[in-house]
């Protein structure tokens, strides 16, 4: 009798355990489905979708805040996109982060997720590029200033200061770096553009014109 | 100073040298800084807000063109000490490593090779990018108008 009851006392205790270790702590990525596979990119764990979610394009975008090459795509080369492509219903865009910089960089991206909790996620990216310095680490991505961008957005400051302090998206930013890596991305910006045709790697801030030579025979 | 251009390149083998190192350093720097793109079409572009580093590559290229086989010039035929040649390769050296470290390949390669003594060397070369060039410029032009003087002085051009 006490033979079985600690038979099923070790069983009852390996099923607990094997439950529990099979349900996702907070910090881990929430959604590892491949739903948004774009080509063979998994964007799952990156940016919501900018534009049609059903446009022939998708362009992913892998970048860093504080790359200056990201921003000076950002200012030179994305409203053309936007305008050309994105507004038309011709392309969407993701945002994948590959934040290897600086040590601010892993933590500015984190942000930008703890923004989408409150539906400010391309907000808050736009406000992150368009206050670009071009010194890495020098403070413009720390803590205390990401927090001063959610406020100026109006954010739920308690929500976003309590997503931010916990980290609660550094496997996230992990995944998104991983899937950078596993993708041959030697840099940023780094760029996919995948129809149903295939897909086509862009490496750097390269000009309209070539995104316009390689998106127009697959629309 | 300019007599002594003319001793120095009326040679065409320091002309040949002098533009091959023009333009591979330009073509070299271009690529590196990302004004030039060999992939998937060769295509060049100056983004908006980043002229003053084109004009700063632009620069140092001409002086590294101009200094370096004045050096070699003066340590073939006039035996002359090496001294000077090292300001040339050595402005050379640091105007190409100031825009050379950044988000692109070459920053990612050092960083993931290095871990975080390679953060911290793209840091450091990425923000004082402009600064370092500027200081690779200066060393280039003492150099220069030291090479012109000894080159005067050796070769007694008269003025």
């Amino acid at each position: 009798m006490n033979k079985k009851g600690v038979i099923i006392g070790v069983i009852v205790i390996a099923i607990i355990g094997g439950i529990a270790a099979s349900l996702p702590s907070s910090s881990e990525p929430e959604n590892l489905t491949d739903e948004r596979l774009r080509g063979t990119i998994s964007t799952s764990m990156g940016s919501p979708i900018l534009g049609d979610p059903l446009a022939p394009i998708t362009i992913v975008e892998f970048g860093d805040y504080q790359c200056h090459g990201c921003y000076n795509w950002f200012v030179n080369t994305k409203p053309a996109i936007l305008k050309e492509y994105i507004e038309t219903g011709k392309a969407n865009l993701i945002f994948v982060d590959f934040a290897f910089l600086g040590h601010d960089s892993p933590t500015a991206a984190q942000a930008t997720y703890c923004a989408d909790d409150q539906g400010s996620y391309w907000d808050f990216h736009n406000l992150l590029y368009s206050s670009h310095e071009s010194q890495i680490d020098n403070g413009w991505v720390n803590s205390e200033r990401l927090k001063a961008f959610a406020f100026s957005l109006g954010l739920d400051m308690d929500l976003f200061e309590s997503c931010l302090d916990s980290e609660k998206y550094s496997k996230r930013i992990q995944f998104n770096n991983q899937q950078a890596r596993d993708h041959g991305v030697r840099g940023t910006p780094g760029f996919f553009i995948i129809s149903s045709d295939g897909q086509q790697q862009i490496i750097g801030a390269q000009p309209f014109s070539v995104f316009k030579q390689i998106m127009e025979p697959m629309i | 100073m300019v007599q002594t251009i003319k001793l120095v390149f009326s040679n065409f083998k320091y002309l040949l040298f002098s533009s091959v190192l023009f333009s591979s350093m330009m073509i070299g720097l271009l690529i590196l800084s990302e004004y030039i793109f060999l992939e998937p079409y060769v295509v060049s572009h100056i983004p908006s807000g980043t002229e003053l580093e084109f004009v700063l590559i632009f620069i140092i290229s001409v002086l590294s063109a101009l200094v370096i086989p004045m050096n070699i010039f003066r340590i073939n035929l006039l035996k002359a000490s090496r001294q000077k040649m090292g300001g040339g390769i050595f402005g050379s050296i640091i105007g190409v490593a100031a825009g050379a470290c950044s988000c692109g390949p070459v920053g990612f390669a050092v960083i993931s090779t290095f871990g975080s003594i390679g953060v911290t060397a793209t840091t450091f070369l990425t923000n004082y990018e402009l600064p370092i060039r500027i200081i690779a410029i200066i060393i280039l032009v003492i150099t220069y108008f030291t090479t012109i003087k000894s080159l005067k002085i050796e070769c007694k051009i008269n003025p």
